[in-house]
This record gives structure tokens, C-alpha cells and sequence, in this order.
């Protein structure tokens, strides 16, 4: 093998250790630790903290707090304690842990990596020069040569940069980037190549974890101005080379002290994750019996299907109580793996999963002339001023006298959107009442069009409309459909927050749901498909008409896209909107914790909604700890405090386990991903969040920095983690899923996707099944496809041996 | 608690209404009500035309009021601001108390006349400004920020000292009035010390080139703080140049000097901002160069002008740092089309960029004679003919629109500009040099046209395309390595 493909392949190999960053426009919750997941959680988190230097479990003051509110059971944590061969009193074990966070904070800054100088320099000039590079349109002037890549475009400026010693191969930088790989790796051993390059990759993470996301993804930057690992890694060494750095891979594990406080650490992490789920699993258990005594399935007035988001929970529980509705969990897009291209976007953008490609490009067609022509001359003008704007105070001798002819105006807007935030919005709502939204006027392309837009077909042909539509109606279990079905999307509504995306919905890749409602809801009233659907057994009512809508989660305003509503739903319709308006009044009095006026409540959200000044406009999936996979009936009577993704599944109507298998591994995958990204980002808000709001600076439109520059940030700010410095408000707890099907069929799917099972088995997640078949017992799933009962759990501690294997295999 | 279905819950989350603490609701209740109260003061003083002061000690003539109204109007608006802002942050109270120190310090340092009192309030402020920008103590690249910014204003100080004792030396006042009154008197080399102390101190503290390093390495600050230091901080250099006017003065070849070294950095300024890909990379330098217009006014004898630009800035800026946030969008690579203008196009065009000067110069009365205040009213022709010709060129537009809307929007501006100008030279007229107006030099010329070269750099974008040129200006605009957050785990809230 040539030394060439051994670099790429040794490159290849060490980059699956650093996490992808996506754009912070469309931020997408990843587990930062995803390269880790093919070991044990408490291995990964210690090589993790040997490379990165974040931490990988809650500081001890998390864990006592949680003891002390009785968030962690004791008795439970003595058996997970004892599991683990400590027979010690939880507050001995505290103690002990403490006394390893000073023992680290003593020998240096808090087990902080302290790169040495000459590093220091090098991490400097390159995140000079990737910010250039990487920009995407928020420069004036760009950095010249990038359409030749970034490797070459660093050839082009590093003979001019007075801020890299001319010494070296950065002198002659050789036109393959290959070869300046090789030139610096001459002196090493092939075999330290793979744990150079590793330390390397993890240097400067937010950047490399872009760099790789960005080259894997492609997308228009990426193809006008290339990027690769191995370009950045010959950038790297070359200039290591220049400062005279070096390159050593380090020895072994530097952090072996702190493995004892580990343990204690996973065994207090387990206990408050089994204290959760126990509770909610008796919960669940008890509604499974009675679920399967009565069964009615009278027509409600409506059925509406909401996101498996854990806001949901919150609205569907007053929805519900407004009215005789029905709610349903499905993920998000909607099933449609779409790239969506709104009205006036210059951007499409992947509205699906990240684990899912886009199969179909929808775009809005305008379809009513009059709303359209008004809409374009406003967003025309609006435009027409904003790049005036831009170019005004870009331009050296003109922005002085913007500034004195515009000052006087930015005083008055000072003012309004810091003292009246609220009366501010309402204004500019009713300003801009006259300008019709776009989906007044367009509907998305549905219909096979015959063309392409990039590789992907524009609309979905008949057959694949019908898949969705029918794979819709089987995962979610409807049988008695109402007069209106509703699907929901989500979108938040933030200001001034480079975070944004982050809160709007993750299984559409950090996008708006709306659409994606729309589009199913569209194909299910599209009366070719009910036709084939009733073929085939699925029975939509003549009068039953899908809708879509949008809940806004800062809000809990739920619009609905009424245009397509015949005239005969009208006062369905006028009802649904009451009710929605009531559950919306009590769903935000709750989330505000407010005890005055319901209405103060919605004046509140709004507020937050609006408020230029409001870090925490609402708490996303913050609390996040659970996925209950089944039909609402089992968790319809509990409060879980917006803590639960719910997906409807009814085991039922789903003998061979397809849809099962769907979500567990799909939306399962998902929600692990945004699970893990939030416990990280709290554990650790530096090294896998992106720290505090109050010192970020948006950088490129692809990310923020904390203060002057350096790494990129990436992961959750810490406003959307921690109700104040020393009080956090999401609970750092791994996902516990809850299934409700008979085991078998559970174990059966495992058995065919390793991966998850792989995650599973590796302690990322937990999983219990309660089994409407076996006397609705609880089952714990112990690894290897093995499962213990609940019983079997608390009566044998530690070192049981008679693990249940109820597969066969 | 209402709103809550009456279910069980099962692991309810913590509450999130964090306790408020006293200090932050008392100071930003305070902070309005001396806003209120200079509000009044500066009624007070357009109707009656009062002053007082304490002999010797303090002094309150018009521009101690009006800046006593600016400064707590932007004061309170931070206030408010990071009530919301600054919520659960550890050192939530520390930021009050500074903040509001520094509004103190502010208040009294422009109502300051003895000159010791002047010196120390001006090296109070910048201790103040230094430890809001090391406010999070536990992270070392704020500490490394706050170091390398206390470095510039205890240099900024000492020069200040040495330019007071001069002064004091040669006069034998111990005030600012008093030593600005025996200004004309003062020769030699003494006052060569005395004027290029002064300025220099004004060119550090308003972060002038070459002096622009620590306002880039700031942004350790919460946003607040560094809202209040662009629309507040770096004004004190333009305040000071005002408040010693008269020994500036003295020699009009020095007052060049002042222009060009604003021209310099108004110019550089602009062309860092160019390159920056972080927001508050590029608002650091857009104040660089708007500080150095300011001092350019300054130095071309507007110095009513120059107080005008500052305020105006003010608003400008705190409003960008606040709004810092919202600067993120999805982009595509764009073409960076440009449309060439018909006949019409060039006819409004010109007549607007025109009538906007000569409105310019009829209400502010600035480059109606043949003398330095020409330069400005160029500047205001070249805006309005640039934003004529943007909106002219966009055929999205309706005709009415692109014909129409620039006068419509622009010359009302700049009436709006005109009448806050009058006003302010108005209330600044008890000081003893208002406007200084020079005669035209080679000097002005080769000013204006290097801010008409800089116009065409920008617009054809030529420079752009030099690698040279680039590396330059991003390398002039890098804070120093020790401040940049480049090791993660270093970061720390705390």
C-alpha cells in the first residue's frame, strides 16, 4: 500500500472520534460523543475526556442536589452503589468525589488541557484562517482564492502572513496536500500516524467537527469552495512544523485518578435514571392493565397528531382536557423525507432526520396572484432597504453619514425593543396585518413533476404518496378517524438568538414543521389516494379532511393552514380553533409557572417571544429523559412535565412488528442523538456546549465563538440548560425508552439491527418493554438480547446470574 | 400553580423562576430616574439658560447636561436590558454595580472642571471598563482581555497626567476652564507636550489605529458591556478634545494633524470591518472608524459635530450589539450581480446626491464658505448619491419606488440630522470653542480624495482581490493569541 493511502485511510479512521457541527442555522442535536459509540458509555466518556478534556458525568453538587430533593432514590442508589462493589453510604461516596474535583482543580486548571505556547499560535492562525475561509457571507470581502480549496488558498496568503515564522515546509508549500502530510510525517512510524492525527483532529473540535460535516454533506459552500480533513491536517502540520511544535502523540491515559470517582459517578447516574423511569414505568404498567379491560372507540371531534417532541406532551395534555379530541405522536417530517424550498428561499433546506436523505424536493407554488403580487412588492422594498442598509455602512466613505441620518432612529428603536418588547410585536404585527403570509397564496408541489431539482425528483409520484399516507395511518394507530385530522408541525419563535434553530424541530433537521404537515395532509386529501387506501383496507370516512398546522412552542399558538377547508368543516373548524385558543391559555400558564391571569400567561410567552433581551425565550427539549412508545391511553392520565417523547404505536395492528421496527430505529436513534446532545451540553457547557449567551459572537453564519474568537462553539448555550449559575434545570439523565408490545417481537427486531442493539448493549440508552401479553410485566433489557423482570431487578442486586434470555439465540 | 392538569406528575422538573436580586432592580430604578432628572435639568437649561458649579471643583455648563442625559440614557438602557439579559448569570450583581459605577464615574467626570479630579475619574472609568471586561473572572481569556485593555488605559491615563501638569505648569490653573481660558498664552515646546498628550490619550481611549488592539480583544465583556463601552467608553475621547478645544486650537497646523489621524483610522477602520467574519469583530472596527470621523470633525474644527456623530453613533451601535444576536442567516454563494444605470438612473442619481449636500449645507450651515466644513458636506453628497444609485439600480423595484423613495426617505434624514445638530451646537454654545472652522489646505484635498478612493476600492472591490492586502488587514485586526479562546475546556462562566 502506497504511504498515500495509508495517509487517507489513517485519516479516515481518526476522524470518526470528532462529532459533526452543523451550521448554526439549522442546528441539528447530535450526540458530540457519536465517533464513541461503538464502546461502552463509560469508556468513551473517559477516552473522550482524554482527548477533548470534557467532562463525562454531573459534577458531584449535581448529584447531591438530586439526592437531597429526592430525585435520586436512596435505596436505589445504595443497590446501584453496592452493584459496583462500594459499600458505602451515598454521602461517603460524595465526599469522595469531591475530594477528586479538588484534587484536579489543585494540579492545574481544573484537569483543563493547558496547551503549551507555540500550540497556542498555531490554533490561532488556523482559526484565522479557517473563519475566512469557511464565512459564508458575512464578510464583505471574502478571502481570496477559496474556489481552488482550502489548502491551496492557504498556499496563496502564507509567504504574506507576518504572523507564521518563514521556516519550514510552510516556505515551500508543496501543491498536494498529501505530500506536505508526508514531509511532516517523515520521522514517525506509520503506526503513531492514526494517534497524531487523532490529537490533531481534536484541537481545535468545533472547527474540525464543521470541516467534516460540511465535506460529508456537500451543499453549496462546500462545492464552490472545497474543503477536506486531509487539506486541514497538511495546513496543520505545516504550520506545527513552522513553529516548531511537536507532533509526539501523547502516552496513554493522563487522567487515571480520576476512574475511581467514575464509577461512583455512573453508579449515582444509574440510580437517578432508574428512580425516573421506575416511576413512570409503574405508571405506565397500571394503565397497560386497564387499557386492555376497556377499549372504546367512539368518533372524536378531531384527531390531532403532534410531534414526538417532548413539548408536545405539555399541549397535548390540554388539548385533550379542552375538548373531545384525540392526539397522536409521530415524528416531525411526517414521514416524508423531503428538501424543501419555501416561497421566496434562496436556500433549499433537508427537512428530515440527519440519519435520513431526502428523497424529494417540495417547493411552494403560488396559486392566487393578487396576495402574491402584494407580497412580492413588500418583500421587494423590505429587501431593497436591507441591502441599502448593508451597503451604506460597508462603504468607507459613506458610512459616516449614515450613521448621523439613521442615528436618531436606532435611539427610538433602543427604546421600544428594550422597555416595551411586547407592545413592540403587537405593533409590528398589525403593520404588517395588510402583507398576506406566503402559504396564504402557495401550496406546496405535491404531484410528480417529472423534473429534478439537483438529483432529487420534484413531488412524489402516486405509489409514494400512498406509502406515506398509509405508513402514517398504521404507525399512528387511528381507527374511528374524526372529521378533522390535524397534523402539527412545530417551529419556535425566538429573537436575537443565534440558537434559534436549535428549538425548532429536530426531526427536521432543525427546521420548521410546518411544512412537512402540509404536505402529508395534502397527499392524505388527495382523493386518488384515499381510493387506493380503502383498496387496501384503510377506511378514511367520506367527511374526514386532514389538515396541517403549526405549534409554535414559545407561544403554544397552534395555526392552522385552513385553505384547502370545504365549506362544510367551517364550524368544525371554528370550534377547533376555540378550544385550541383555550388549551393554549392553560399550556402556557403552565410552562410560565405563572399565578396570575391565564392571560398574563400568553401575554408572557409573547413577551419572551419578542424580547431582544430574553436568553431563555422557552426551554426547548430541556428535561428531556424519556421516549414511551405506544397508544396515548398509557401516559393520557400523567403529568410528565414535557420530560417525554411520546410516538403513538398500537401492537395490535402491527403483527409482523414493521412499524416497530420503524421507530425503534428511527425516531429511537433520534431522540438518543438529542438526548445525549443535552446531557453533554450540561455536563460539560464548555468542551460540549457552547457556554454562556452573554459572551457570544456569531461568527460566519455557521456558528458563535465565545468572546474574541479561536474554536467554534457547538452544542446547547447554557441559558437553554441552567435555570441560573448553580441551578440546572435539565436533569442530565440518559434516555430511557419505554415500549409497550410483547417482548418477543422487541427482541426479534433487536436481533436484526445491530447498531441499535449495539447502543443498547453499550449503555447510551435503556429500554423496557412492558409486555401487554405477559400480565403486563415490566421488562428491564439487560444486553446481549438478555431482559430481566422488575422484580428480578430489585430482589437480586448484584452479581445475578440468571439473566431472562427470552430470545432464542 | 395554575395552568396544571390536575394528573399526577411523574418527576416533575425544578422551578425556573430564578430569585432576583435587590441590587440590579434598585440601580436600574436609580439609573432612570438621574435620566429623568437630566432631562429636566437640560429643559431647565434651553428655557432658563442656567449653569452652576462648585468653583474650582465642578462645572456644569450645557454639554455637562446634555451628556448627562445621553450617558444614562443608554445607561438605562443596559439596565433593562440585562435585568432580562444577565438573569442567573453568578456575577449578575458585580455587573450592575460596575455599570452603574461607570455611569457615576462618566457622570461626574464631564461636570469635573478641577483637573485633578478630572485625571482621576479618567482612570477610574477605565479600571471600571477593564473589569467589566475581565468580569468572568474565572476564565482566563477574560482575564488575558482585561489585562491587555487595563495596559492601554493606564498608558491612556499617564499621558492624560502629563498633558494636565504641562498645563497646570505652564498656567498655574488648576482647572479646566481656567487652564482652557490661558490657552492662547501657552507656546513652545510646552504646549507641543500639552496638545499631542492630549490627543494621543483621546486616540487611545477612542480606540483610534494604531491603538484599536484592545477594542478588538474585548469581547470578553457581556454584550451589554460592550454596548455601553461603543455607545459610551470611546466617546470620552471626542469629549475630551472638546473639553480642551482651546489649546488645540492655538495652532492650526496641529489641528490637521488631529484631522489626519482621524482620516486615517475613519478609512482603515472601514477596510478592517471588510474583512471580519465575527459580528463583533466587525461592529469593534466599524467603531474604530467612526471614532476616527468623529475625531476628524474634531480636528477640522466641528466640534458641535463631533459630539453630534458621537450620540449618534451611540444609538447606533448599542443597538447593533444588542441586536448581535439576530445576525445569523442562511446564505447561498452569491454572485454579487451589479446593475448599470440608465440616463434617468444618472440624472436622479446626481441630483439627489446633490441636493442632499446642499441641504446639508443650507441647515448646518457646514460648507457654505470655502473652508474645512466642505469636507463633511462631501461626505453627505457621496452617501446620498451611493444610496441613490443602490436603489435606482434595483429593477425589482417599482420606477415610482427607485425614483422616488431615496429623497423621500433621505433628504427628510438629513433634515432630521440638521435640526439634532443645531440643537446640540445650541446647547454647547457656553463653551469657549464650538466650531474652529479651518481654511482649506492641500491637506483637506488629499483627504477627500482618499475618501473618494476609498469609495471606488470598496466599490469595484479591486483591493479585494489582493492577497496581500487581505493577509494585512486580517492580521491588523487579530486580537493577541492569549485572549482567543482556542483550548475549550479553558472557557468557564464563572
Amino acid at each position: 500500500m502506497s504511504s498515500n493511502t495509508t495517509i487517507i485511510a489513517s485519516i479516515e479512521k481518526a476522524s470518526s472520534t470528532i462529532g459533526s457541527v452543523w451550521p448554526i442555522h439549522s442546528f441539528v442535536t447530535a450526540n458530540p460523543l457519536s465517533g464513541f459509540e461503538d464502546m461502552p458509555f463509560d469508556e468513551a466518556v473517559r477516552q473522550a475526556a482524554d482527548l477533548l478534556g470534557g467532562r463525562g458525568y454531573p459534577r458531584p453538587e449535581t448529584f447531591r442536589r438530586a439526592l437531597e430533593d429526592g430525585r435520586i432514590d436512596r435505596e436505589t442508589l445504595v443497590s446501584e452503589l453496592a452493584e459496583r462493589g462500594h459499600e458505602t453510604d451515598p454521602e461517603a461516596a460524595l465526599e469522595r468525589m469531591d475530594a477528586n474535583v479538588e484534587g484536579e482543580t489543585a494540579d492545574g486548571d481544573g484537569g483543563v488541557k493547558t496547551p503549551d505556547e507555540p500550540i497556542e499560535r498555531v490554533d490561532h492562525v488556523l482559526s484565522k484562517w479557517l473563519s475566512a475561509f469557511l464565512d459564508e457571507d458575512q464578510a464583505a470581502w471574502a478571502m481570496p482564492g477559496r474556489e481552488d480549496g482550502f489548502y491551496a488558498a492557504f498556499r496563496g496568503v502564507a509567504g504574506h502572513d507576518g504572523q507564521i515564522p518563514q521556516e519550514g515546509i510552510v516556505t515551500d508549500l508543496p501543491e498536494d496536500p498529501i505530500e506536505a502530510i508526508e514531509a511532516v510525517l517523515e520521522p514517525y512510524p506509520e503506526s503513531q500516524w492514526v494517534p497524531i492525527f487523532e490529537e490533531q483532529l481534536a484541537a481545535l473540535p468545533g472547527w474540525t467537527g464543521f470541516i467534516k460535516q460540511r465535506a460529508e454533506d456537500g451543499g453549496t459552500w462546500q462545492s464552490r469552495y472545497p474543503i477536506t480533513l486531509t487539506g486541514y491536517l497538511a495546513v496543520r502540520l505545516a504550520l506545527l512544523d513552522a513553529f516548531d511544535a511537536t507532533i509526539d502523540p501523547s502516552t496513554g491515559s493522563d487522567s487515571t485518578g480520576a476512574t475511581g470517582s467514575d464509577d461512583l459517578a455512573e453508579a449515582f447516574l444509574a440510580a437517578w435514571e432508574r428512580s425516573w423511569r421506575s416511576e413512570l414505568l409503574d405508571s405506565v404498567a397500571a394503565e397497560s392493565e386497564s387499557l386492555s379491560a376497556s377499549h372504546s372507540s367512539a368518533r372524536p371531534d378531531a384527531q390531532l397528531v403532534f410531534c414526538i417532541d417532548t413539548r408536545s406532551e405539555v399541549i397535548r395534555r390540554h388539548v385533550e382536557a379542552a375538548g373531545d379530541y384525540e392526539t397522536h405522536g409521530y415524528a416531525g417530517f411526517f414521514g416524508v423525507p423531503m428538501e424543501y424550498q419555501g416561497y421566496d428561499a434562496e436556500v433549499s433546506v433537508d427537512a428530515c432526520p440527519p440519519i435520513v436523505d431526502p428523497k424529494y424536493r417540495i417547493t411552494e407554488m403560488p396559486v392566487e396572484d393578487g396576495d402574491r403580487a402584494r407580497y412580492d412588492r413588500w418583500r421587494g422594498v423590505r429587501e431593497a432597504a436591507g441591502e441599502l442598509v448593508e451597503t451604506l455602512k460597508t462603504n468607507p466613505a459613506t458610512a459616516f453619514g449614515f450613521v448621523e441620518n439613521a442615528g436618531s432612529g436606532y435611539g427610538l428603536a433602543l427604546t421600544g425593543r428594550t422597555l416595551f418588547p411586547k407592545r413592540l410585536r403587537d405593533l409590528l404585527d398589525t403593520a404588517e396585518d395588510p402583507v398576506p403570509d406566503d402559504h396564504a397564496f402557495c401550496e406546496p408541489l405535491v404531484d410528480h413533476q417529472h423534473t429534478y431539482a439537483g438529483d432529487l425528483p420534484v413531488g412524489l409520484t402516486h405509489d409514494e404518496k400512498v406509502k406515506y399516507a398509509a405508513s402514517a395511518v398504521e404507525l399512528l394507530g387511528i381507527e374511528t378517524f374524526g372529521r378533522l385530522v390535524v397534523f402539527v408541525g412545530h417551529a419556535s419563535e425566538t429573537a436575537n438568538n443565534p440558537h434559534g434553530s436549535s428549538l425548532d424541530c429536530g426531526a427536521c433537521a432543525g427546521n420548521p414543521g410546518g411544512p412537512n404537515a402540509r404536505v402529508l395532509a395534502a397527499i392524505c386529501n388527495d382523493p386518488a389516494v384515499r381510493t387506493t387506501l380503502a383498496d387496501r383496507g384503510i377506511d378514511v370516512p367520506e367527511d374526514t379532511v386532514f389538515l396541517a398546522g403549526e405549534h409554535n412552542t414559545t407561544t403554544d399558538e397552534i395555526e392552522l393552514f385552513d385553505d384547502a377547508i370545504p365549506e362544510s368543516h367551517a364550524e368544525d373548524l371554528a370550534e377547533l380553533r376555540g378550544d385550541l385558543a383555550t388549551a393554549r391559555e392553560h399550556a402556557a400558564a403552565e410552562r410560565v409557572a405563572s399565578t396570575d391571569s391565564e392571560g398574563a400567561a400568553v401575554s408572557e410567552t409573547e413577551r419572551r417571544a419578542a424580547d431582544w433581551a430574553e436568553t431563555r425565550p422557552e426551554w426547548g427539549l430541556a428535561g428531556n429523559a424519556g421516549f414511551v412508545v405506544g397508544p396515548r391511553e398509557l401516559t393520557s392520565d400523567l403529568d410528565l412535565d414535557g420530560r417525554a417523547f411520546l410516538h403513538s404505536y398500537d401492537w395490535s395492528t402491527d403483527p409482523d412488528g414493521d412499524a416497530l421496527e420503524a421507530i425503534l430505529t428511527g425516531p429511537m436513534v433520534v431522540t438518543q442523538w438529542i438526548n445525549a446532545q443535552y446531557y453533554f451540553s450540561t455536563v460539560d457547557t464548555a468542551v460540549y456546549g457552547s457556554g454562556s449567551k452573554i459572551t457570544h459572537n456569531p461568527v460566519g453564519n455557521i456558528g458563535v465563538y465565545q468572546g474574541n474568537g479561536g474554536d467554534l462553539m457547538s452544542g446547547l448555550p447554557l441559558q437553554s440548560l441552567l435555570a441560573s449559575a448553580d441551578r440546572p434545570y435539565h436533569q442530565p439523565l440518559r434516555l430511557s425508552t419505554v415500549v409497550h408490545a410483547p417482548v418477543e417481537r422487541v427482541t426479534e427486531i433487536l436481533a436484526d439491527h445491530d447498531a441499535v442493539t449495539q447502543l443498547l448493549d453499550n449503555d447510551w440508552l435503556a429500554l423496557s418493554v412492558v409486555d401487554p401479553l405477559d400480565d403486563h410485566q415490566v421488562f428491564h433489557y439487560e444486553g446481549n438480547l438478555a431482559w430481566r423482570t422488575s422484580a428480578e431487578q430489585e430482589s437480586v442486586p448484584s452479581q445475578m446470574p440468571d439473566k431472562r434470555a427470552v430470545a432464542d439465540d | 400553580m395554575t395552568g396544571r392538569t390536575s394528573k399526577p406528575t411523574v418527576g416533575a422538573l425544578p422551578g425556573t423562576t430564578a430569585d432576583s436580586p435587590v441590587v440590579p432592580v434598585a440601580l436600574t430604578w436609580l439609573v432612570w430616574t438621574l435620566f429623568a432628572a437630566s432631562v429636566a435639568l437640560l429643559a431647565a437649561r434651553v428655557r432658563f439658560g442656567i449653569s452652576w458649579g462648585v468653583s474650582g471643583l465642578i462645572a456644569v455648563d450645557g454639554l455637562t447636561i446634555l451628556l448627562w442625559a445621553v450617558v444614562t440614557f443608554f445607561s438605562g438602557i443596559v439596565h433593562s436590558y440585562s435585568r432580562r439579559y444577565m438573569a442567573g448569570n453568578a456575577h449578575e450583581t458585580a455587573f450592575f454595580v460596575a455599570v452603574f459605577g461607570f455611569t457615576a464615574i462618566v457622570m461626574g467626570l464631564v461636570a469635573a472642571d478641577h483637573l485633578a479630579l478630572f485625571w482621576l475619574l479618567w482612570l477610574a472609568m477605565g479600571l471600571v471598563m477593564a473589569k467589566l471586561i475581565g468580569l468572568l473572572k474565572g476564565w482566563k481569556q477574560a482575564r488575558a482581555s482585561a489585562r491587555v485593555a487595563r495596559r492601554y488605559f493606564l498608558a491612556s491615563a499617564a499621558l492624560l497626567g502629563v498633558a494636565l501638569t504641562t498645563l497646570w505648569w505652564a498656567t498655574g490653573a488648576t482647572t479646566v476652564s481656567g487652564v482652557t481660558a490661558a490657552a492662547e498664552g501657552i507656546a513652545g515646546p510646552m504646549w507641543l507636550v500639552a496638545a499631542g498628550a492630549v490627543v494621543l490619550t483621546a486616540m487611545i481611549q477612542s480606540a483610534l489605529v494604531p491603538f484599536h488592539t484592545w477594542l478588538l480583544a474585548s469581547m470578553t465583556a457581556p454584550t451589554p458591556a460592550s454596548a455601553l463601552m461603543h455607545a459610551g467608553f470611546v466617546n470620552a475621547g471626542g469629549i475630551l478634545l472638546v473639553r480642551f478645544a482651546p489649546v488645540l486650537t492655538v495652532e492650526p497646523t496641529f489641528m490637521l494633524v488631529v484631522v489626519l489621524a482621524g482620516a486615517v483610522s475613519a478609512i482603515l477602520g472601514k477596510f478592517l470591518k471588510a474583512v471580519q467574519s465575527d459580528v463583533k469583530g466587525e461592529l469593534a472596527c466599524s467603531t474604530v472608524g467612526q471614532m476616527g470621523f468623529m475625531i476628524m470633525q474634531a480636528g477640522l474644527g466641528f466640534f458641535g459635530a463631533a459630539i453630534t456623530h458621537l450620540i449618534l453613533h451611540g444609538f447606533y451601535k448599542a443597538y447593533h450589539f444588542l441586536s448581535a444576536g439576530e445576525r445569523v442567516e442562511r446564505t447561498s454563494p452569491g454572485d454579487g450581480e451589479t446593475h448599470g444605470l440608465g440616463p434617468v438612473g444618472v440624472a436622479v442619481t446626481l441630483l439627489t446626491g446633490l441636493a442632499g449636500g446642499a441641504l446639508f449645507a443650507i441647515l448646518t450651515g457646514k460648507g457654505t464658505h470655502l473652508d474645512s466644513g466642505l469636507l463633511l458636506t462631501l461626505i453627505v453628497v457621496v452617501t446620498t448619491l451611493h444610496a441613490a444609485r443602490r436603489v435606482v439600480a434595483r429593477s425589482s423595484l417599482s420606477a415610482t419606488l427607485r425614483y422616488g423613495a431615496i429623497p423621500l426617505v433621505f433628504l427628510p434624514a438629513i433634515a432630521i440630522y440638521a435640526l439634532v445638530y443645531s440643537g446640540i451646537a445650541a446647547l454647547l454654545s457656553d463653551l469657549p470653542v464650538v466650531t474652529a472652522e479651518t481654511e482649506l489646505t492641500v491637506v483637506h484635498v488629499v483627504i477627500a480624495l482618499g475618501f473618494l478612493l476609498a469609495y471606488v476600492a470598496m466599490e469595484t472591490g479591486i483591493v479585494a482581490r489582493s492577497r496581500r492586502l487581505y493577509t494585512a488587514l486580517l492580521n491588523a485586526s487579530q486580537p493577541p493569541t492569549s485572549t482567543l479562546l482556542t483550548a475549550r475546556g479553558e472557557y468557564n462562566e464563572q
